[in-house]
């Protein structure tokens, strides 16, 4: 059976043993994965953090004409506020369920809001997000789905996120595109092949999908790029591709693995270009899977060449750098930091499960005792921990690194920061030498409290992650 | 029963909660919910101003339920969340809130509390599930939580202070100018003899909460902060002063003036004090004049925000700076009696203009409202970007969200704070004024 028949995907704990606690050296983190059994570990003490429905969210902004409907109170949509006065992107309306809502339920009211959305908007596609309060009661989501498309003729995608059902928000990338999928790429007997290659690009930074585009051009190939700024053709074009690619095959990976078995498209993996070497690997392999590898070394050769030119002497020898990112852009900064000359000091991933046993291999033989660990947003472990380890440099992309600025090291946030391909190591190491070379804001901030007691700043930082009892 | 919003403003109770707490020093707000409701905080509140987490990101306690807790109840959870924030997090107070996934799987969250107190744990609770309502409804919440509750907590008394005035129903991030606002109304009121307890922001810590119930007078600025205001009246017999709105330029002579015969203060040293005010705001107008005509600042303008700033801005903008009303769009969701008399209120001010003035927090609407009316200067928020750029009209940025706009400790309220809009204003003007 078709596993685009469920209404989502599993999430993550349960598809990819993915955990979102846990504190260990490398090679112990390892061993977790290629032991007998992955134990999932619960926080007795925890701080906000991105959630399935955030993620869903900033996915679906991305995706051309299109609005977004959250079935929820109004605060379920303020993520929605963030995209849209930072980067100008997303279309949302909230259904703001009230008290009675929650009792009745509130079908009516969603279907007048995807009317009026459709009024005003004439969107491509609408997209009805789910919620916590929606995934509790209940709502008959589905049906108003089916009036509606007859009605409105046009598609509308209802995305089941819970944020509570799992605790890895990354759960709501794989739920957003199984939903996509599902509904706007058609069935796999309708496909019609085509001679395009996908790109996967989950919420990626803008100038990093140009510095793809750029980079593929090589090829000659006609690429689509999903979903980021994607239409509802891409999507159904996509389908019937020769092959997909990806920029972060932990992001990507949902996409790309049911492409593949949904649709016959063969998927690609790679790890993320971030860095000269993995630049080098990924164009590489889309060479390969083109027949085109001796173009791509030869491009690979010429540019690096620029690029290390522009670089000059760029250098983090003697430099020991903690990681703070997602999984699969830990693991290639960590790669980047090597190429330089520089030391990883210890790591935080919001994530770690299956998808990551490779690249934790590679990782642990390089740096079998560093500090492993795995949180989202959890930042007062972090603190305890890079306190500790006084690195020369911390490089995060969390929302906390405010809370970090307060240690007093040079701090590089890959929030806002394109770092992929040869443009991406470029502007990446610009940052990295300017933190480096002027201290003053960081060590301004380091006469601040932290917001955390020196009890707490003094106990093991795994004090609060245990194993979860069935 | 709730219409649906397109593309709100105003996000829930539990983040009006949240704001309010985050704006007084030493108190932690320990979130009874899914992780992402914190998120959503900082995201659609803390970043959508560009300036302002206390902690420096996301809310430092949640408990992070998840699909057991929902199934099974989550108050065994909140019950080692909160003995762990004690010993995580630096705080004086230990503030519970909870989301709508909480509420709805009916944990016990007074019990929770008192199970803390037991135990000596400086902790107070608000319900504050967003189906419950909105951002504003979660800023009186949190208010009546510490009124009502720290007295049983902080039991020791303090030195009574004379002539304590108590601030209320400024909504900090919704008024993106809060901390700079309660400044000047603090200033001002200092100015004629009082001691202001303004509750909220740098140094305002438990202490000034603790002392409310002393206070001889609370002025209100907002409707917000009328619940809170009866609650005291009620309670303690303080009386209360609503104003209209933020009082910008010369209506803080109005407010300094009924402040002053409320508590029978030396009218003399009232009228001196408003009368040096005056006199120097009058100066920077009269210094200002050579723009304002250079850049024909005499224009219709639109006005999109909350109450309390809609009606201070706009009696600004008409009454002393001559410009000319064109729209006026309250987004704060006001009560329906207190829409009626906001209505009054505006239409006293803006009488011989043919000044619409409208109610909606819904952003397809208010572009429409703003399309029509093609003023030639909108002031709103970063949401009224694309329709000021549509229609050709500088947009001064004074509402929430205001995006990009960083704000410190700037704020519109009083003289100093007319000031302040002046500068911002005229530059604006000059900068998009096609000039020879």
């Amino acid at each position: 059976m078709s596993l685009l028949k469920s209404k989502a995907p599993r999430i993550r704990e349960k598809r990819l043993d993915t955990l979102n606690a846990w504190l260990g050296s490398a090679e112990a983190a390892k061993q977790e994965f290629t032991g007998e059994e992955t134990v999932q570990r619960i926080r007795t003490f925890s701080q906000s953090s991105e959630d399935d429905l955030i993620y869903a969210l900033k996915l679906l902004a991305g995706v051309r004409e299109s609005v977004v409907i959250v079935h929820a109170p109004r605060g379920c949509g303020a993520a929605e506020l963030c995209h849209k006065v930072t980067s100008g992107n997303g279309r949302w309306i909230v259904t703001n369920l009230d008290q009675k809502d929650t009792i009745m339920g509130a079908d009516r009211k969603l279907r007048k809001a995807a009317e009026s959305a459709y009024r005003e908007y004439r969107p491509e596609v609408i997209f009805i997000v789910s919620s916590p309060v929606a995934a509790i009661n209940n709502d008959d989501i589905q049906t108003v789905v089916e009036e509606l498309q007859e009605e409105l003729e046009l598609p509308i995608v209802p995305v089941y996120v819970t944020g509570f059902a799992s605790r890895n928000a990354v759960t709501g990338f794989d739920t957003a595109l199984h939903s996509i999928l599902k509904h706007l790429a058609g069935t796999s007997g309708e496909v019609e092949r085509n001679s395009s290659v996908n790109l996967l690009s989950v919420v990626e930074h803008p100038d990093d999908r140009v510095e793809a585009e750029r980079i593929l051009e090589l090829f000659g190939v006609g690429l689509n790029l999903l979903p980021d700024g994607a239409s509802t053709a891409t999507f159904r074009l996509a389908a019937g591709a020769r092959f997909s690619f990806t920029l972060d095959q932990d992001s990507g990976n949902y996409l790309g693995v049911m492409l593949r078995d949904e649709y016959g498209v063969p998927y690609v993996k790679q790890s993320r270009p971030v860095g000269l070497g993995a630049t080098g690997r990924w164009l590489a392999a889309a060479g390969r899977a083109l027949g085109q590898e001796e173009a791509a070394t030869a491009y690979h050769v010429q540019e690096s060449e620029r690029v290390r030119r522009a670089l000059g002497d760029f250098s983090l020898a003697g430099l020991r750098v903690y990681l703070a990112l997602p999984p699969a852009t830990a693991f290639a900064v960590a790669d980047l930091v090597g190429e330089f000359g520089g030391e990883v000091a210890g790591i935080t991933v919001g994530h770690l499960g299956e998808l990551q046993v490779s690249e934790l291999e590679s990782f642990s033989d390089r740096y079998p005792t560093v500090q492993f660990h795995v949180g989202d947003g959890q930042a007062f472990e972090e603190l305890n921990i890079v306190r500790r380890l006084a690195p020369d440099l911390y490089i995060g992309d969390g929302a906390h690194i405010g809370q970090v600025a307060r240690l007093g090291i040079p701090l590089v946030s890959l929030e806002n920061q394109p770092v992929l391909g040869y443009a991406g190591v470029t502007a990446l190491v610009r940052r990295i030498a300017a933190a480096l070379k002027n201290r003053a804001f960081t060590e301004t901030l380091a006469g601040l409290r932290t917001p955390y007691r020196d009890e707490w700043l003094r106990r093991s930082p795994n004090w609060h992650i245990k194993k979860e009892v069935k | 029963m709730s219409n649906h919003i397109d593309g709100s403003r105003n996000s829930c109770a539990l983040h009006g909660a949240l704001q309010l707490i985050e704006a007084v020093e030493g108190v932690v707000p320990v979130i009874h919910s899914n992780a992402g409701c914190g998120m959503q905080h900082f995201l659609g509140v803390n970043r959508a101003n560009a300036f302002g987490s206390p902690f420096g990101g996301p809310p430092v306690s949640s408990s992070n339920i998840g699909e057991k807790h929902v199934v099974f109840g989550g108050s065994s959870r909140l019950r080692e969340q909160l003995k762990n924030s004690i010993k995580v997090v630096d705080g004086d107070l230990f503030f519970i809130v909870t989301g709508c996934s909480t509420e709805m799987v009916g944990d016990d969250i007074p019990a929770m509390t008192k199970e803390g107190r037991d135990q000596a744990f400086p902790v107070i609770y608000a319900n504050t599930p967003g189906f419950r309502g909105g951002v504003h409804h979660g800023y009186q919440l949190a208010v009546r939580a510490l009124v009502e509750q720290l007295p049983d907590l902080l039991k020791e008394t303090q030195s009574p202070i004379d002539g304590l005035v108590n601030v209320l129903g400024i909504v900090p991030q919704q008024d993106p100018f809060w901390a700079g606002n309660l400044e000047e109304i603090g200033r001002l009121l200092k100015g004629i003899g009082l001691e202001p307890n303004l509750l909220l922001g740098y140094g305002r810590g438990v202490d000034g909460w603790h002392r409310v119930p002393e206070a001889s007078l609370n002025i209100v600025v907002s409707t917000w902060g009328e619940a809170a205001a009866s609650l005291l009246e009620e309670r303690y017999g303080t009386p209360f002063l609503r104003l209209d709105g933020l009082p910008v330029g010369f209506a803080s002579g109005w407010m300094l003036r009924a402040v002053g015969d409320r508590l029978g203060l030396d009218a003399g040293r009232t009228e001196k004090f408003i009368h040096d005010e005056e006199t120097r705001l009058r100066r920077h107008l009269a210094s200002l004049a050579d723009a304002y005509f250079r850049a024909g600042f005499q224009r219709e303008f639109a006005l999109v925000g909350e109450s309390a700033q809609v009606v201070g801005l706009s009696e600004f903008l008409t009454r002393t700076l001559g410009l000319l009303p064109r729209t006026l769009i309250i987004t704060d969701d006001p009560a329906e009696a207190e829409k009626a008399s906001l209505e009054q209120v505006l239409a006293d001010l803006v009488e011989e203009f043919g000044t619409e003035v409208l109610f909606s927090e819904d952003q397809s609407e208010i572009a429409g409202l703003l399309r029509s009316g093609r003023a030639g200067l909108v002031l709103g928020s970063a949401l009224e970007a694309q329709i000021a750029e549509e229609i050709g009209a500088p947009l001064l940025r004074v509402s929430f969200p205001l995006g990009d706009r960083v704000v410190i400790d700037r704020g519109y309220a009083g003289y100093r704070g007319a000031a302040t809009f002046l500068e911002e204003l005229g530059s604006l003007l000059l900068a998009t004024a096609p000039l020879r």
